[in-house]
């Protein structure tokens, strides 16, 4: 029998192919900015990772959260509105694409694994990825809190692990990082799964991480989607 | 077939070996008889798709690049995804399309493309990697749809006995075509350029099935009904 733990595992797992390999979760551009100062100044990955976690990975998780509530309450125009309300929030046209082509990515799985995804969201279209993440967990009886957690711990790890093709990062050390933000994931958990309106989407932003995701879409020398 | 559906065509083998340079011969010698399209896979995104189509063999927006992070064998064989969804547009925007040939980011012996992604593949060596690799064998060299021994003007250079590679190559392919060449030597471009009007033919007839070229044998491929078939060749 499926359990919402074991499809929570499944989604958080990189070896599940959606295409995670190709995503830093914007570090590659903000290394190509200064971050990591050449590799001098690791500890900036961890810093990174947090404020994404208080800006733009925030927003996303409210975004699942209230895509899975909204698939439970049977609101069929509800998931465009809750599009809506993420496009509002995410400024950058370039990140703005990344998230639909991920989307893509995971509800081309999901139509899969999940079929019952298909009654929610049409097969094949670029809807933005937390929205896909919302709905699979709606279908598959996964919590408000494990759907937040799913958005935010593979955000952090998206940032973690591409470090260790950008920096020269010691990969026990990466996990060390990791395991240093699960306070702040479980904060960001406790701030968003309680929500059940729309408008109650935060709307932090990240400025410099639109800028970088902006350059990063005409560089030429790329390792990263985004 | 559905009738947007192309005949996908991977190109695999290590780095250097002359992939895109392949790639933009069968541009050049083909473009005219059949709709092409190209994905590149490259390291660094978009080198390859840049020198596809500054060589100018093919409409610039027909040639993508799809990044892999680093991964090349993942993108290609683990999770095929990213590639998948970059095959399907190009189809959608270029409809229809005879033949989207997908480059793999250059890597080791042991990366063969998944039958998820590309119909039939290619592996390329050349003789520069020296004259024993053949021999060495591998999933891509044992079992790929047609092997490549190629930059053979460049044989006298390395000190490569071609038609020993060549024979040693087709010892470990058990009758499965084997091309020596050169992109200097006309009649060898033109064996080349038959075998991907054949396949092509061949793949729309539906008279193709894809198979896996595998890590090492066994190794699988579907059957008629769909079904899963894994068994141990005698080669």
């Amino acid at each position: 029998m499926s359990t919402a733990e074991l499809v929570a595992l499944m989604l958080t797992d990189g070896r599940l192919p959606t295409g995670g390999h190709t995503q830093s979760a914007g570090l590659e551009p903000a290394v190509r900015a200064g971050l990591g100062a050449d590799g001098k100044q690791l500890a900036d990955v961890t810093t990174y990772a947090r404020d994404r976690l208080h800006t733009v990975t925030r927003v996303e998780a409210a975004v699942a959260v209230l895509a899975r509530y909204i698939t439970h309450s049977h609101q069929s125009e509800g998931l465009r509105l809750v599009e809506g309300a993420w496009a509002a929030r995410t400024s950058s046209q370039v990140l703005r694409g990344v998230s639909r082509r991920q989307g893509r990515a995971y509800l081309r799985l999901a139509g899969r694994v999940w079929p019952e995804v298909l009654e929610h969201l049409q097969a094949d279209s670029e809807v933005p990825r937390p929205i896909v993440i919302g709905v699979i967990g709606a279908v598959t009886g996964l919590s408000a809190e494990q759907v937040a957690r799913i958005i935010a711990y593979d955000d952090v790890q998206s940032v973690v692990s591409a470090s260790l093709k950008l920096l020269p990062v010691d990969p026990a050390e990466a996990a060390t990082w990791l395991a240093g933000l699960h306070d702040d994931i479980e904060e960001l958990v406790a701030d968003v799964s309680p929500l059940t309106d729309i408008e109650k989407i935060p709307a932090n932003g990240a400025p410099l991480i639109d800028q970088f995701a902006q350059n990063h879409a005409t560089e030429r020398m790329r390792l990263f989607h985004a | 077939m559905h009738e947007t559906r192309s005949f996908r065509l991977g190109v695999a083998g290590p780095v250097g070996t002359g992939k895109s340079s392949l790639i933009a011969t069968v541009c050049r010698e083909l473009a005219d008889e059949l709709r092409l399209g190209v994905i590149t896979n490259d390291i660094y995104t978009d080198e390859d798709a840049r020198l596809l189509r500054s060589a100018g063999v093919l409409d610039p927006d027909r040639i993508r690049a799809v990044e892999t992070g680093a991964c090349p064998h993942t993108a290609i064989r683990d999770d095929v995804t990213p590639n998948l969804i970059a095959v399907e547009d190009l189809e959608r925007d270029f409809a229809p399309l005879d033949v989207v040939l997908v480059e793999s980011g250059g890597d080791n012996l042991t990366a063969t493309f998944s039958p998820a992604l590309v119909d039939a593949q290619i592996f390329v060596l050349d003789v520069a990697g020296g004259g024993d690799v053949a021999r060495k064998g591998g999933p891509g060299i044992a079992r790929a749809d047609l092997l490549i021994v190629n930059k053979t003007d460049l044989a006298p250079y390395v000190g490569v006995d071609v038609e020993q590679m060549v024979k040693d190559a087709s010892e470990a392919r058990d009758g499965k075509p084997v091309i020596a060449l050169s992109r200097t030597d006309p009649a060898s471009v033109a064996e080349l350029t038959e075998w991907v009007r054949t396949m092509t033919a061949h793949v729309r007839t539906g008279g193709h099935t894809p198979v896996d070229p595998g890590p090492m044998a066994p190794h699988s491929h579907v059957g008629e009904d769909g079904t899963l078939i894994t068994h141990v060749h005698s080669h």
